[in-house]
């Protein structure tokens, strides 16, 4: 399988270019038959991307840092909680996370969100045509997310604004980096004075919410202090709204361009729980997680320094043949009987998120396909993929009126 | 057929009790429990299933 390339320096894949966020499925191939480390157009730092590799290094915190805040100017004052921390800090704190995002905790609100999901097709399922993006896949996570944490419907635009001050500033040219970094820098304070008022808020009249749980929980006898609050929900702004809406667009985009697929799951929604892994596992939205080397470590005859940064390509090890089978991991296939997929990544920073977000995705499937079981992209029209997470930020789709209520 | 978790390994992706309901079960944290260590030959399947299905290995597997 593996035919090292002689020359460390021709290691080269392009990772910005459209082409590569539309379909990543060529350069997976490649790097995974010939370049077990490789080298990146648009991202300054070596990649691994075969799936024992990168789960390895993904295990291996004490090689594999996630303390980089000062590499990934996103608007914060501080480290975010608890994505840039090591453990054992990172795990104090996933104690208390993990109980308020546990699959149980998740059900809870699962009637809701059915609900939002079902208002949402509503409002376009006569016309026989929206745009996904807009129309469903940004909308849905933000209001299930506003449900999660208990506040309120009606910030839904404000929270929106805000997520996309930090993740796309919307800047006149957005090569610009002084601009762009000032524009997270203005908005990450605006994210921290809202976020600062609710805990105002709760700790004056306390609720049955999340935001009031933060406020009373106890790590090691200690209340947390506003700071570690604010940079836990920073990161639940960044992390739980785009990630679900690229997931969302990616397996839609896919199912419109297999009918066959999509014909199945129409016809039996029990399909649907393994659907959304298959399609998690074939999209990875999520396709690169960023790591800081804590010692120099040295692959394939390539060595990289203590301090420097690696670059783990989930994208890719989710295809590799040697952990999906020969051929296999080639295809979708919603039968799957062993699917270890890391499209949620894996050792202790695994999504906190992944119940929620699999409940998302459930459900968003669920209501769409019983509502609108057949639908195509409208012709003429191409889709866009963003570059990063793989949203599908223009995917106009089209079907016949008069579908199921 | 015996199943146990290795608890330093589990990270709560929570495929095992996803799939495999009627074997292994969630703490509060989301995290593994197995609800029977010892697995009636009806369930094998299912407990081979929740075993190979999770990301960390963290599931282990005796046959007697
Ligand atoms: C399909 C949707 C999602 C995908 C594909 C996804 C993907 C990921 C990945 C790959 C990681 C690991 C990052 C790393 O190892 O550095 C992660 C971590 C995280 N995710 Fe998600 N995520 C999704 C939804 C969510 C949601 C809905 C939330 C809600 C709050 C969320 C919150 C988090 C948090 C807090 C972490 C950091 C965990 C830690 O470092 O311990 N994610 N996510
Ligand atoms: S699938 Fe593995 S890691 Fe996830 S809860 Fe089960 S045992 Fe733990």
């Amino acid at each position: 399988m593996s035919t090292p390339n002689p020359n460390p320096e021709n290691r080269q894949i392009n990772i910005i270019d459209p082409a590569f966020t539309l379909n990543p499925q060529p350069v997976y191939d490649e790097v995974l038959t010939r370049y077990r480390v490789a080298k990146t157009i648009g991202l300054n730092s070596p990649v691994i991307s075969r799936y024992e590799d990168v789960i390895w290094a993904l295990r291996h915190p004490e090689i594999f840092s996630s303390e980089m805040d000062m590499h990934v100017g996103l608007g914060t004052e501080r480290p975010m909680i608890p994505q840039q921390l090591d453990p054992p800090l990172q795990t104090r704190y996933r104690k208390i996370l993990d109980l308020q995002f546990s699959r149980a905790r998740v059900m809870e609100i699962e009637p809701d969100v059915r609900r939002h999901a079902n208002e949402l097709i509503d409002q376009f399922v006569d016309a026989g045509e929206c745009e996904f993006d807009r129309d469903f896949a940004i909308p849905l996570p933000c209001r299930a997310f506003l449900r999660m944490m208990g506040l309120p419907q009606e910030d839904l635009e404000l929270f929106l604004e805000l997520k996309n001050g930090i993740i796309r500033p919307p800047i006149a040219n957005p090569y610009d980096i002084a601009a762009a970094k000032e524009y997270r820098a203005k908005t990450g304070k605006r994210i921290y004075a809202y976020f600062e008022a609710l805990i105002d808020d709760r700790e004056k009249s306390p609720r049955d919410d999340m935001m009031t749980y933060f406020t009373k929980v106890e790590l090691d006898g200690k209340k947390l202090t506003r700071n570690e609050i604010l940079d836990i929900c920073f990161l639940f702004l960044l992390g739980g709204l785009d990630t679900v809406t690229a997931t969302l667009g990616c397996s839609v985009f896919y199912l419109a361009e297999n009918p066959e697929h999509r014909r199945r799951l129409a016809e039996d929604p029990s399909l649907v729980p393994a659907a959304v892994e298959e399609l998690l596992r074939w999209q990875t939205p999520v396709t690169i997680v960023p790591r800081i080397l804590k010692q120099d470590w040295e692959l394939d005859g390539v060595q990289m320094k203590a301090g420097s940064m690696v670059s783990l390509l989930i994208g890719a090890a989710n295809v590799d043949e040697q952990e999906f089978g020969a051929g296999e991991g080639k295809c979708v296939h919603f039968e799957r009987e062993r699917n270890r997929h890391i499209a949620f990544g894996a050792g202790p920073h695994r999504c906190l998120g992944s119940h929620l977000a699999r409940m998302e995705l459930r459900v968003g499937l669920e209501e769409w396909h019983r509502r609108i079981p057949s639908y195509s992209i409208k012709a003429g029209e191409t889709p866009r993929v963003s570059p990063g997470i793989r949203e599908v930020m223009y995917l106009p789709l089209v079907w016949e009126k008069g579908g199921a209520a | 057929m015996k199943v146990r978790v290795d608890l330093d390994r589990c990270v709560g992706h929570g495929r095992c009790y996803e799939l495999a309901g009627s074997v292994f079960a969630e703490d509060d944290r989301g995290h593994c429990l197995v609800k029977r260590s010892t697995i009636p030959p009806e369930l094998e399947v299912a407990a081979r299933r929740g075993a190979e299905n999770c990301p960390e290995d963290a599931i282990v597997i005796e046959e007697e």
